[in-house]
């Protein structure tokens, strides 16, 4: 243990001065600023000077980035003599030479003269290396077509050893990814491309659509003191529950619940949908209680319709995909339709039976929820949706004599929590 | 004090620019340019009934200023070097940026090409005036500001001062870079107004840019 320790001591001793010993290497070269430019696969490399002698030797520095880079492919390098016969450039060149100091930001380095701009923007997709003298040391930049100010400038020490040198500066300056360069063909293609941010939405978007999902009675995130008198409530003579405002004291609230639907959006943002809803739901019955001994099955089947208005917002991360995100907010009706069934040796049902609860018809409710719609191929829409829904009744109703000798109505208000995915055909009627 | 008041005013422009090279305010020398074709005289007809120019105030106002901005000059250096404007013929307009919305427009010379005087010196920096405007109740954003620019300016009738609202820079003339960039606004106060005043408002002037040009060093 003593033995392993001590030698994990002298691990981090012999990193820590590695670490000092490439910090002073740091010191031969010193670079400014060096921004996002990018470096091409067989890249074209113009080395640009105001001196008389480039320092370096094209050939050379060609091997240098080769063995510094092994992403660079088959770089090109050679002397850039159009700039440097040129008055407007070599004037630049030598203001750039005495005008590049530690501190000044590429952009107090811009050309200002609107033929050097002009000579920046032709360069298409060549790298220009410039290399001044400056003592004892060399200054070194990079320019290219995006810009007329450097993209990346520093200090490297002068040697006297070409090669030497060539490596310095292609580890100071081209040690970074490649990109391929475009072909003739996919260059055109892309000007001529719309640009995908400028892609205008449809006036109307339509879409059909059938999905499957599950609906409950606690919302998620919600405490479940919220829900358990509900939820455990049972129906006790086929009518007496604790209290009966939510229809989940008397029926199942966990079910599958599916939808039909069909909507549009103006302009990708403020559109509507029709929807049917269905699922169905158990009664859920006291078993201890022995008046259920001649019920075989008796179950309720909730169908719903209803309008959502709904806000949207589009966005395309990739090409064959757009992505609209929603908000919706609607009513409804629901409906339920009773099943319930004597066994089939009983031929008389009991007084129970008769008296049993009944449910309103419709009870209206609101609906409010947000999702997403994934279209692809401007097609096949894939959609997922979650939200809460309620239904209800009016409380307040015309008081009626024999009041007292109908049927408890229930449900006053019932809540319950959905998500769906659906399975969607969008399609554009008129541009 | 009422230049305390003034940069109270304007507190909410940026109105000059220094280069992170500027070390050293000019002490003792200037080399001036700029003086011949920078003035301009606005609301003429109002100095015209003031003044005794006949009919060439235009011409005769701004060469008085460009005197009196000169002598002034004199007596704040011990050396003055006047280059004529033709110095900058061939360069082209540029713009400098001082502010979100202040843009400052003249001519600079060239990158890599140093300005020499008609001795054949070459002058360390030299004070490139751009732009003088000579008015009533000026205001510089008006003038600078790109957002409104293109606004009317209300004429009004009782003219509380005269003014000048005047654009220059300071050059490395060595280096070829814009060392100090600013957009100064004086204001005289009228009682009765004469020749006097105008004289008084460049003098103000002269004041305002050296002491910018100290302020302005290291900024």
């Amino acid at each position: 243990m003593k033995l392993f320790s001590q030698f994990a001591l002298i691990t981090f001793m012999f990193v820590l001065a590695a670490h000092a010993l490439l910090a002073s290497g740091a010191h031969a070269k010193d670079i400014y600023f060096d921004s996002h430019w990018t470096l091409w696969q067989n890249a074209d490399i113009l080395i640009w000077t105001p001196d008389k002698e480039p320092p370096i030797d094209p050939k050379e520095f060609c091997l240098s980035l080769r063995r510094n880079n092994t992403g660079i492919g088959e770089p090109k390098c050679r002397l850039f003599g159009e700039w440097e016969r040129d008055t407007v450039a070599s004037r630049y060149a030598s203001w750039l030479s005495s005008n590049m100091e530690p501190g000044l930001d590429a952009h107090y380095l811009k050309a200002r003269h609107p033929a050097m701009m002009a000579k920046f923007q032709t360069l298409e997709d060549k790298i220009v290396l410039y290399i001044a003298d400056k003592g004892n040391n060399l200054q070194v930049a990079i320019f290219d077509e995006t810009s007329s100010e450097p993209k990346a400038a520093g200090t490297v020490t002068k040697k006297a050893d070409k090669i030497a040198l060539g490596d310095e500066i292609a580890s100071a300056l081209f040690d970074r990814h490649t990109k391929r360069r475009l072909t003739k063909e996919e260059r055109l293609k892309m000007e001529t491309e719309p640009d995908e941010l400028y892609k205008e939405s449809p006036t109307f978007r339509s879409w059909v659509g059938i999905s499957a999902g599950y609906a409950q009675a606690q919302v998620p995130f919600t405490p479940d003191s919220w829900y358990r008198s509900h939820i455990k409530s049972r129906v006790g003579n086929y009518r007496v529950t604790r209290d009966s405002v939510s229809l989940w004291n008397f029926m199942d609230d966990s079910t599958p619940l599916f939808t039909l639907y069909a909507g549009g959006i103006w302009f990708g943002f403020i559109g509507g949908e029709i929807f049917y809803r269905y699922s169905n739901h158990d009664v859920k019955i006291d078993e201890r209680d022995s008046v259920y001994e001649e019920l075989d099955h008796w179950d309720f089947t909730q169908h719903e319709i209803g309008l959502n208005v709904m806000f949207s917002r589009t966005y395309a991360p990739i090409k064959w995909m757009d992505l609209h995100l929603f908000a919706f907010l609607g009513f409804q009706y629901s409906f339920y339709s009773e099943d319930i069934e004597l066994k089939s040796s009983k031929k008389k049902p009991s007084k129970e039976y008769e008296t049993r609860f009944k449910t309103e018809d419709p009870y209206k409710g609101a609906l409010l929820g947000f999702g997403f719609q994934s279209v692809f191929l401007q097609h096949y829409g894939l959609s997922v949706r979650t939200g809460i829904s309620s239904r209800g009744k009016d409380i307040y109703t015309e008081p009626s004599p024999d009041a007292a000798a109908e049927p408890t109505t229930i449900g006053a208000s019932t809540v319950d929590w959905f998500i769906s995915v659906g399975l969607e055909y969008h399609w554009t009627p008129f541009k | 004090m009422a230049a305390l008041l003034f940069s109270g005013c304007a507190g909410s422009y940026q109105w000059s620019k220094s280069h992170p090279a500027y070390k050293k305010a000019p002490y003792g020398e200037l080399t001036v340019t700029g003086l011949q074709k920078a003035f301009v005289l606005t609301r003429t007809k109002w100095f015209a009934n003031r003044l005794d120019f006949g009919d060439s105030t235009q011409i005769k106002a701004t060469e008085f200023c460009a005197k009196a901005m000169e002598q002034e000059f004199r007596g704040g250096y011990g050396k003055i070097i006047v280059l004529s404007d033709s110095v900058l013929d061939n360069a082209p307009e540029e713009s400098q940026k001082l502010d979100d919305r202040i843009f400052m427009k003249g001519k600079l010379p060239e990158q890599g090409v140093v300005v020499k005087a008609p001795d054949g010196t070459i002058p360390e920096q030299i004070l490139l005036i751009h732009e003088v405007i000579v008015g009533t109740d000026l205001k510089r954003e008006n003038f600078f500001d790109y957002a409104l620019i293109h606004n009317e300016s209300e004429e009004k009738r009782e003219v509380k001062n005269i003014s000048a609202v005047i654009s220059y820079t300071l050059w490395d003339n060595i280096k070829q870079r814009p060392l100090f960039s600013a957009v100064d606004e004086i204001q005289h106060p009228v009682i009765k107004f004469g020749l006097t005043d105008l004289e008084q408002l460049m003098r103000q002037t002269v004041q305002q840019i050296r002491k910018n040009l100290y302020q302005g060093v290291g900024k």
